[in-house]
């Protein structure tokens, strides 16, 4: 076992504060200010309370769990999208997520331009993406569709376009929010195979999804979340089964 | 390299990590606004062209303003308010504008503000040079050596303008009323400012009060330079050069304080 996992998360907690705003306005927040009342009441909820994960390179782990359960918020903290309120988390290298699916496409765009743009947001340089581009137009395989405003686009073609570009960053860690139930059959395999290629080239994978065959298929190791709490954690096809033992009318 | 997502790393390395995504933004800004118009760059001069005019004729024709060559006086000074007035609307949805993308990536928050200025920039830059084309043939009919100046002024323009624009992005997030107070905020300013009346005009007793307003002292820098084609006081160019790094640093540290929590308001 290398002695630097890929991601490390330690006693993460994250608490959102709901604000109960006693003001809706600037000039109820000046009176109130000025006359030193409190402006609003926070409370605290727990996303995630005490979160600890270890990825190795080259080891896919999923998160599962249902809706609400803190996966999404686990991976916005490993991406550095929010800030944990308390814990540690450590990534090595370069770290894509995909987190939400065409978050970062541009209606009014072309394909290509949305290529260029949506790179840049995914930290590549001006000189790979030329290096790449030709192999993400090729996964992409759009056609002539790559000239057109993306707004033209299905949202299975905007989620092919996203995801070429997402994979042909080749990074160290990548993370993938739901975004595999997308685009066809023979898109969806061609994304798995090209995941598999990720881990045989020592990247590491953290994937929060609900199809549960897909994880199976692609992960060796599940954790499942259950109200900010990791609930059990193993093998993926026995986390699956306890999950599913439980049964979908929870 | 290790990232350690609890320690905050020196926001001037994050920016210049995300040059690229800087870099692509604002084409992005340029390419949207300029695509499938016909017109172009011509819609963008247009609007302070007509305003010009207007303000030209009522103030040479009607209300007759003691200054020589009116419209070279407005031509100097307008389209920098004009700059400061876009900027300051920006402010109120540039941060809710690209909120799918604070949400699914991690970058620096300012990197959308410095986008849109940047933008914006190029589009005045493009003004400014027509602007001193034409101060050139019709009004001073030689280069004043005064127009050396220019690259600070710009400078002090961006320092600026992002010192108001940074804060007011993050009050805009957490409030809407920002967005409602601005059409208001920014016709006060417009009578406040020196856009159409040069600052001399200006009471001496009220005058310190009137240079309170950073603005003033921006355009009133434009006007000595571009119209008048004289360096300014050394007062005042010091004045305004304090005023805007002390409002680009406040502005941009109250920016930083705000911004880790700006990706779980939507």
């Amino acid at each position: 076992m290398p002695a630097v996992p890929a991601v490390l998360c330690r006693g993460v907690v994250k608490r959102f504060y709901r604000y109960e705003h006693r003001t809706r306005s600037l000039r109820e927040l000046f009176v109130r200010a000025f006359l030193r009342r409190p402006i609003h009441v926070r409370h605290a909820e727990f996303s995630l309370a005490g979160f600890d994960l270890r990825v190795e390179p080259g080891e896919a782990v999923a998160l599962i769990g249902s809706n609400g359960s803190g996966k999404s918020t686990a991976l916005r903290l490993i991406a550095g999208i929010y800030v944990p309120t308390e814990g540690i988390i450590e990534t090595r290298g370069r770290l894509t997520a995909v987190i939400e699916l065409g978050a970062g496409l541009q209606p009014e765009l072309t394909g290509l331009e949305n290529v260029s743009l949506y790179a840049a947001v995914l930290g590549l340089t001006r000189r790979e993406l030329a290096a790449r581009l030709p192999e993400i137009l090729e996964f992409a395989d759009l056609g002539d569709f790559i000239r057109e405003p993306v707004k033209y686009y299905s949202s299975g073609m905007q989620a092919r376009l996203a995801f070429s570009v997402a994979l042909c960053v080749r990074p160290d860690v990548l993370l993938l929010d739901e975004v595999l139930a997308v685009g066809d059959q023979d898109f969806r395999h061609r994304c798995l195979e090209r995941l598999r290629e990720h881990l045989r080239r020592g990247g590491a994978l953290v994937v929060v999804s609900h199809d549960v065959e897909t994880v199976r298929e692609l992960c060796a190791r599940a954790v499942w979340l259950e109200r900010g709490r990791v609930r059990m954690e193993g093998p993926a096809r026995e986390v699956i089964a306890a999950y599913e033992a439980e049964g979908p009318g929870r | 390299m290790i990232r350690t997502t609890g320690t905050i790393a020196a926001p001037w390395l994050e920016v210049w990590r995300a040059r690229e995504l800087l870099r692509s933004l604002a084409t992005r800004n340029l390419k949207v606004k300029y695509q499938r118009s016909a017109l172009g760059f011509l819609w963008t001069l247009l609007n302070p062209l007509l305003t010009l005019s207007v303000l030209s004729a009522v103030f040479t024709h009607v209300v007759k303003i003691k200054v020589p060559d009116y419209w070279a006086f407005l031509l100097s000074g307008y389209f920098v308010w004009n700059y400061l007035l876009q900027m300051l609307s920006t402010a109120t949805y540039v941060l809710a504008e690209h909120a799918g993308l604070r949400r699914s990536v991690a970058f620096p928050s300012e990197v959308l503000v410095l986008s849109a200025a940047a933008s914006r920039l190029v589009e005045f830059v493009v003004e400014l040079a027509l602007v001193l084309a034409v101060l050139l043939l019709l009004h001073h009919q030689a280069l004043p050596a005064s127009f050396a100046l220019l690259p600070l002024l710009v400078a002090l323009q961006i320092l600026l303008s992002l010192g108001l624009v940074m804060p007011l992005a993050i009050l805009s997030v957490f409030y809407n009323d920002v967005q409602h107070a601005m059409p208001v905020v920014l016709m006060v300013l417009f009578y406040a400012s020196p856009v159409f009346y040069p600052a001399r005009l200006v009471p001496e007793g009220v005058r310190r009060l009137y240079f309170l307003n950073p603005i003033a002292g921006l355009l009133t820098l434009y006007h000595e330079v571009l119209y008048e084609g004289r360096f300014p006081p050394a007062a005042l160019l010091a004045g305004v050069t304090a005023a805007s790094a002390l409002l680009f640093f406040t502005g941009y540290a109250i920016f930083n304080r705000y911004k880790t929590v700006l990706a779980e308001i939507v």
